[in-house]
């Protein structure tokens, strides 16, 4: 009679995985060309359809009435221009050292918000020697609420007079002195 | 018969070094690797190779890049598509490349975007699908000023790039 352990190394196989190593040594070098260590994005803050066209809406409506334009210095930190039908009126959120008050800009944003709720574009006007980073950095505090941390939302009106609640703040940032500033 | 035997003897000797190669290990490495450069496939248009010439800004925006021209703003110069088209000297613009009458207007780059409009605009007019937009991807380092930054967008403006998208890369 065979023994227990005899029946048992009988059953056992090896499988054969050469041909699933060659498929896989096919597919890394494939992927290893493909790969991104770094996520890409561009600054453009994604809107759903109908707020984009209520956007596109009270922009056309404010073009010449309402306008925000942000400095930015180095040496004076932010200055806020509304012009309100003629109306011209200033805020400045001073540095905090030698650094930009983010935290700060943010908060006169929200509030400028609060006054100005149909209006969505915004001139921006850095110095010239405001580097990419700073610039980069004010543009996402001037583009939305973090609903997350308990700022308010804003609500807009569609071209059928619906309400819709938003977190954009100044989304269409655009550079005012590029040509001639 | 004696020298037969021998042969015999050596070739069992010899079946009996052969061996398997035990694969089970370097197909595990390989299914981990796998599982790790699928999680990093990319297909976005804009791949960047890090380098201390060309950091991009950090940013909270989560849009993904479309697919038009590339233009590279490095510390050592500007790009367009891969092509270097302008050399900066000791990180700032050559006089020869500025325009003596409006100093915001780059001439080379002006030129080159100008042949890439063309070039564009020509493969609108005979296919209906593709529209001229004047939109480009800007990937510049985040320590140049925006002097600098002002310029190029001035010149891609002038050449009919008016659209100028900002790369940056996400925070986490």
């Amino acid at each position: 009679m065979r023994s227990f352990k005899s029946r048992v190394d009988d059953a056992t196989f090896e499988l054969n995985l050469a041909p699933m190593l060659d498929i896989i040594v096919s597919i890394v070098p494939m992927l290893l060309l493909s790969v991104a260590f770094i996520h890409v994005t561009v600054i453009e803050t994604p809107i759903p359809q109908a707020v984009e066209k209520a956007i596109a809406a009270a922009n056309e409506k404010n073009k010449d009435l309402i306008s925000v334009t942000l400095s930015v210095s180095k040496t004076s930190g932010f200055r806020f221009t509304v012009n309100d039908n003629g109306q011209t009126k200033e805020t400045v959120v001073a540095m905090k050292g030698d650094k930009f008050d983010l935290e700060g800009l943010h908060k006169e944003t929200l509030s400028l918000k609060q006054n100005y709720p149909n209006v969505f574009r915004l001139e921006l006007n850095p110095e010239e020697n405001v580097p990419l980073e700073d610039i980069v950095q004010v543009m996402d505090k001037v583009r939305t609420s973090v609903t997350s941390a308990g700022e308010p939302k804003f609500t807009i009106k569609d071209e059928a007079g619906k309400s819709i609640e938003t977190n954009l703040l100044f989304p269409d940032v655009v550079f005012g002195n590029v040509a001639g500033g | 018969m004696a020298r037969r035997g021998g042969f015999t003897k050596y070739m069992d000797r010899r079946l009996s070094s052969t061996f398997k190669i035990q694969v089970t290990s370097m197909v595990d490495m390989f299914v981990i690797l796998l599982v790790f450069l699928l999680k990093s496939y990319s297909t976005s248009p804009v791949n960047i190779t890090p380098s201390d010439k060309l950091q991009l800004a950090v940013s909270t925006s989560t849009k993904d890049p479309v697919d038009v021209l590339k233009l590279v703003v490095s510390k050592v110069g500007i790009f367009v598509e891969d092509k270097k088209i302008v050399d900066f000297n000791q990180g700032a613009l050559d006089v020869k490349d500025v325009d003596a009458a409006d100093t915001q207007f780059i001439r080379t780059l002006y030129n080159e975007l100008d042949e890439q409009a063309k070039k564009a605009r020509k493969i609108a007019s005979v296919n209906e699908e593709i529209e001229f937009d004047g939109k480009v991807i800007m990937q510049a380092d985040r320590s140049l000023p925006y002097e600098l930054l002002r310029k190029v967008m001035y010149t891609s403006m002038m050449a009919g790039y008016s659209d100028v998208k900002i790369a940056v890369v996400t925070k986490d």
